[in-house]
């Protein structure tokens, strides 16, 4: 399994380098894996989305609904991609500490 | 991943997908030894592995019919050269002539290296069948990648992605993963977005004790299909009926169909079984998806554990709606199609509708029905080119991403000639496909499923309408 180095930490991620256990979801750590997103620094607006999907996550078990999280959040699907270039699924849900989406995506 | 031997290959499954699966993987040296004796079982359990083996004269007409070759010009792509990789594996074993003249007749021995090549190029395969529907043989090549598919996952060579879908199958009988708590969270969202669209609500019964039937849609339409749920259940209520999505069962697709024609492509099947007794479904309707129809209308009834009086009888959604309209059911207003509005809609026909199910001329039926506008694309119906992500072959790496594209070149071409602004495809792995290569190609058109652009037809006059 390969690792990132992050704040003095080994943190076990995939090939793809999603989080392998969300339980140690860390802010510092969302910043950390924004990087790889090329997502430099993250401003109020990806803290907004990122929280968003972070609780629903917790809450539902699942990534919410692209139509959902876009209303929810007051983004549009084009605003979500400036935010998050790599897209909702693999940029934003990575950050949030989510598994990589299994099936037709 | 990147190159292997200068192969472009996905990701592979690793020590977590193999737990979930419970399949203990064989070690690298012993693979192809076990491969071989997999071969051996496969030549004589299947006739149309024979087939394709002893038959092909290597005509070439196979070449320019499949959209991998046409993107990639690649020799392995072209069906028969595909097909040549397990080919000159059985003659090299199961032939006089191969065992006598080896290389001399094409024969070679199977090592790591044609393993490797096996994964590269049966994950390239989308499995369409168009150069089965042309072969004047009648080799279908499909069957060739499909056995070479699950020789590889028998010796434990998985793509990330398919292991992956397939643990969550088999945990929660969906692709996704999805949660029951999502899955009513998610249609609730939905039915709020049908109030404020029409003024009145309608709701989406989930788990629903003694229901007629049980809709069984594709897990993606959860995360990036709304309109496809939302079309269904339009229907449903206009119709008046007693309709039930199950937790247990909520995925129309069958990953394990595309990788594991035994254990997880099982798991779906039963599942649909128990759901049915559970809730006392008295007819079962599959949701759109291409090779998940498939999977469910030709491989259910003879793969089935469960004893044929507690069976019901599978249908489509799409084949229901046609059913209503020819029997003047439906009321139908194309002119007030809110997600058309009036625009130029072509329709791709999903591989597996058109060249292993028959669903053709009823896709039309509904089509011209709801949409002012249609502009066929050419060549269409069962000689339609695949999407290019068929199978499966959704992977997001940069090299596999790469071919995704070329795949969908052809289909990219025929979208662009018609000059239509929507394009309806009613399957959830073309869609899947088609929400990323709309903008690679920068198309100029908006995507819908087809059952979509019918509930936005339907002309409401308050409720229930039959």
């Amino acid at each position: 399994m390969p690792y990132i180095e992050v704040l003095g930490q080994k943190i076990e991620v995939d090939e793809d380098g999603f989080i392998q256990d969300p339980s140690i979801w860390t802010p510092e750590l969302a910043k950390e894996l924004a990087k790889m997103e090329e997502v430099p620094e993250m401003t109020e607006d990806h803290w907004k989305v990122v929280n968003y999907i972070r609780d629903y996550y917790l809450k539902h078990g699942i990534a919410p609904m692209i139509r959902k999280l876009c209303k929810d959040t007051g983004f549009s699907l084009k605003q979500i991609y400036e935010l998050f270039p790599t897209g909702p699924a693999k940029g934003a849900c990575k950050i949030a500490g989510l598994p990589k989406p299994t099936g037709c995506v | 991943m990147p190159l292997v031997d200068g192969l472009n290959q996905p990701v592979k499954a690793g020590p977590k997908e193999f737990e979930g699966l419970h399949l203990v993987p064989v070690p690298d040296e012993e693979k192809p030894a076990e491969a071989l004796k997999w071969l051996d079982y496969y030549r004589k359990e299947r006739r149309s592995l024979v087939m394709a083996m002893e038959s092909c004269v290597k005509c070439g007409l196979c070449a320019e019919h499949c959209h991998t070759y046409l993107g990639t010009k690649d020799p392995n792509n072209i069906p028969a050269g595909r097909a040549d990789l397990m080919r000159k594996v059985y003659k090299r074993y199961f032939t006089v002539q191969g065992k006598l003249f080896g290389k001399l007749v094409g024969a070679e021995e199977i090592s790591m290296r044609t393993l490797e090549e096996w994964f590269s190029y049966y994950y390239q395969c989308t499995e369409c069948r168009r150069c089965g529907h042309v072969c004047p043989f009648g080799i279908d090549t499909c069957e060739v990648t499909m056995i070479g598919r699950q020789i590889l996952y028998n010796i434990g060579m998985i793509p990330k992605l398919h292991a992956a879908t397939d643990v969550a199958i088999l945990r929660t009988g969906n692709h996704m993963a999805l949660t029951p708590s999502g899955i009513v969270d998610t249609l609730d969202f939905l039915s709020d977005e049908i109030e404020e669209e029409r003024g009145f609500r309608i709701e989406f019964p989930v788990d629903k004790p003694n229901s007629d039937i049980l809709y069984v849609p594709s897990s993606a339409d959860f995360f990036l299909n709304p309109d496809t749920l939302k079309g269904a259940a339009e229907f449903f209520e206009y119709i008046g009926a007693n309709w039930t999505i199950s937790t247990r069962i909520t995925e129309a697709g069958n990953f394990g169909y595309l990788s594991d024609q035994t254990r997880v492509q099982r798991e779906l099947v039963n599942r649909v079984w128990e759901e049915v007794a559970r809730l006392g479904v008295k007819k079962v309707v599959w949701g759109e998806c291409g090779h998940g129809w498939r999977a469910a209308k030709m491989y259910i009834p003879t793969m089935s554990d469960y004893p044929t009086r507690m069976r019901v009888p599978i249908t489509h959604i799409l084949d229901e709606v046609a059913a209503y309209i020819k029997a003047g059911k439906l009321k139908l207003n194309p002119k007030n199609n809110f997600r058309a509005q009036g625009l130029p809609v072509t329709l791709h026909d999903p591989c597996n509708y058109a060249r292993a199910c028959g669903l053709v001329e009823n896709l039309r039926v509904d089509l011209y029905a709801s949409v002012t506008e249609v502009r066929e694309m050419n060549p269409n119906r069962e000689k339609t080119f695949c999407c290019g992500g068929g199978s499966g072959v959704l992977f997001d790496d940069p090299e596999m991403y790469q071919l995704r594209i070329k795949f969908s070149q052809k289909k990219a071409d025929m979208i662009r000639a018609t000059g239509a602004k929507v394009l309806c495809a009613p399957c959830s792995i073309c869609k899947a496909q088609f929400h990323a290569m709309i903008p690679e190609h920068k198309l100029d058109v908006k995507l819908y499923g087809l059952i979509d652009l019918v509930g936005a037809a339907l002309d409401f006059k308050g409720h229930r309408q039959v």
